[in-house]
């Protein structure tokens, strides 16, 4: 059974079709990427899956449960994670303290409001695995709004990996950063993959990125599923190449 | 830390010389502590949660007006009556909570104005009840239960104050330092974030609203036998802009600072209004000068000269002071260090 399944689901701003019944199922720890140009609507289904917009149209499970048109915090609340395109964080909580609430969210405890000590102690520890596990242990105790703006997207990482999530959607974690922080996200992001059984859905436009990490493709045109399946499939496929890839070989 | 030992010993001090003062400094002692009450409950909003409220008279006015109104019409002992009037607005406050935080912002705050100045509307449409613009007089402070009077004197009044102020103090350090507290912090510093982790942001901020209410009303309930009479200008709007200023002259988030920006307005108040008339011009005067000379207001400043003489320190950010709360001090790992 899928752990996420998207049935003809659309969404409509008005007469602007952002996407247009997109079929969708991503197994458990499979590392699905999710590309197209700009306004391919990849954000949107984002939004969508997790609740922020409901769907104009059509049904998502997760887990073979519906979960459309839940709200947002009972969609994450089932196991889901995702990191946004522009980093949101906590900007004046320590980068510890950032991820430290994002383990809080799942617990059944998290909103104690005397005798915390228990909570506090039990996070801890999960918010200084993950710092350690995106490399940014040394930036621990710096608050969140100073970091780089590379190890800023780590941490938005880290934070959606302190969740323990069952299925994380990464909407291009190396969105803005140099050549070297690239890589060294990608390396991260490997490491990451191998160590946990995690199902990942990732929105990208880096190829090397998609290529490297990724055992099947998506491609989002217009709102449509042009493609899916094994990168190479992806690749040769020639629609594929005239909406997207263009120069690509 | 030095601080707060220092804050303790003021308090101790202020305790125990009470019975020394003069009459006239220990009243106005007292109203200012009431004030602090209040403020210091809407620092739980504005401050913690960043939910700027431009109606927090209403909770002030709601506490002052049901305790007023038990007092009078039924023989309850002043405890009694004060937490029944407590209770009587939390309630109430339940629903304006869960319509308030349908929205956020600019017109949160024009809504929970909105309510403050439905109560005050309310105060003259039930004329009967309520007294309309004369409000209700000769409240009394009836004795008991178990034959205790001595709130009924001035000095005793004075400790009831100062015990309902320390212990709400407490309440609020206990909360804003829980896992609770840190929901809040989130909510403060990305509210779409925090409600991507996956919180009900909305439940949190109801909560959070209601407890200040709670302690807002308070302060109206303690305000109502401190004075013995409560009128309709306890809910207008000039109060909701008074508590807000001090709220951020006394330093916003810090809890400490707005019982000090309340008690030192209402003195203030009383030593410039002997002098002029014109003395909500100083008002005015402060509070520009705060914002834009000193926005951490009075307990940053004085934390801040705490800090220069102690070495080794990182800047201090008012925002920062949840988190040094809730570091854990036996596991000084600084790995950045």
């Amino acid at each position: 059974m899928p752990l996420l399944e998207c049935r003809g689901v659309s969404r409509r701003f008005g007469g602007l079709t952002a996407i247009d019944s997109v079929d969708l199922a991503v197994e458990p720890g499979e590392v699905r990427a999710l590309i197209g140009p700009n306004g391919a609507g990849k954000s949107t289904l984002f939004n969508v899956i997790t609740g922020v917009l409901p769907p104009t149209d059509g049904q998502i499970f997760f887990d073979g449960a519906r979960i459309t048109g839940l709200p947002v915090h009972r969609i994450i609340q089932q196991g889901v994670a995702r990191t946004f395109q522009l980093t949101h964080l906590f900007p004046a909580l320590t980068a510890r303290e950032n991820v430290r609430i994002a383990a809080q969210a799942r617990r059944s405890d998290r909103w104690r409001p005397i005798a915390g000590g228990r909570v506090f102690a039990a996070t801890r520890r999960i918010a200084d695995q993950a710092l350690e596990q995106l490399r940014l242990s040394a930036f621990a105790d710096t608050r969140a709004g100073m970091l780089s703006h590379g190890n800023q997207r780590l941490l938005e990482i880290a934070m959606a990996v302190a969740q323990e999530p069952r299925l994380l959607l990464l909407d291009e974690p190396t969105q803005g950063l140099s050549v070297e922080e690239t890589e060294q996200a990608i390396g991260i992001l490997r490491d990451m993959l191998a160590k946990g059984n995690l199902t990942v859905i990732l929105v990208e436009h880096d190829m090397e990125v998609v290529f490297g990490l990724a055992d099947k493709i998506v491609v989002l045109h217009r709102g449509r599923v042009i493609a899916n399946g094994p990168p190479a499939d992806v690749k040769a496929n020639e629609e594929v190449q005239r909406a997207y890839l263009g120069g690509l070989q | 830390m030095r601080g707060r030992i220092v804050l303790a010993a003021v308090v101790a001090l202020i305790c125990a010389s009470a019975p020394l003062l003069p009459p006239f400094t220990l009243t106005l002692l007292t109203e200012g502590l009431i004030f602090g009450l209040f403020a210091m409950s809407l620092d739980l909003m504005v401050g913690y949660t960043r939910l700027y409220s431009f109606g927090h008279a209403a909770a002030y006015g709601l506490g002052a007006y049901s305790t007023a109104l038990i007092l009078i019409h039924f023989d309850w002992p002043l405890p009694i009556g004060m937490l029944a009037g407590v209770a009587i607005s939390t309630l109430i406050a339940i629903p304006i909570a869960w319509l308030c935080t349908r929205s956020t912002g600019v017109s949160f705050a024009m809504l929970t104005l909105a309510f403050a100045q439905l109560g005050y509307a309310m105060l003259y449409r039930f004329k009967e009840f309520t007294g309309g613009s004369d409000g209700i007089g000769g409240i009394p402070r009836p004795a008991g239960p178990f034959g205790l009077d001595f709130f009924q004197g001035k000095l005793g009044y004075f400790y009831v104050v100062m015990f309902c102020l320390l212990a709400s103090f407490a309440l609020c350090s206990v909360l804003v330092t829980s896992p609770f507290g840190a929901v809040l912090a989130g909510i403060r510093e990305n509210e779409a974030k925090t409600r991507a982790l996956g919180y009900n942001t909305r439940a949190y901020k109801i909560a959070v609203v209601v407890v200040a209410y709670a302690l807002g009303s308070l302060a109206g309930a303690l305000y109502t036998a401190f004075a013995g009479f409560v009128a309709p200008e306890l809910f207008f709007w000039l109060v909701s802009g008074r508590v807000l200023i001090m709220v951020v002259v006394g330093g916003a988030g810090t809890l400490i600072g707005p019982i000090i920006g309340g008690v030192f307005f209402v003195v203030l108040e009383h030593q410039l209004s002997e002098v002029t008339e014109l003395w909500p011009l100083a008002f005015g005067a402060i509070f520009i000068a705060f914002v834009m000379l000193a926005p951490e207001g009075i307990w940053g400043l004085l934390s801040r000269l705490e800090k220069s003489d102690a070495r080794d320190r990182k800047p201090d950010f008012r925002d920062q002071t949840f988190d040094k709360n809730i570091r854990n001090p036996t596991s000084g790992n600084h790995a950045a260090s």
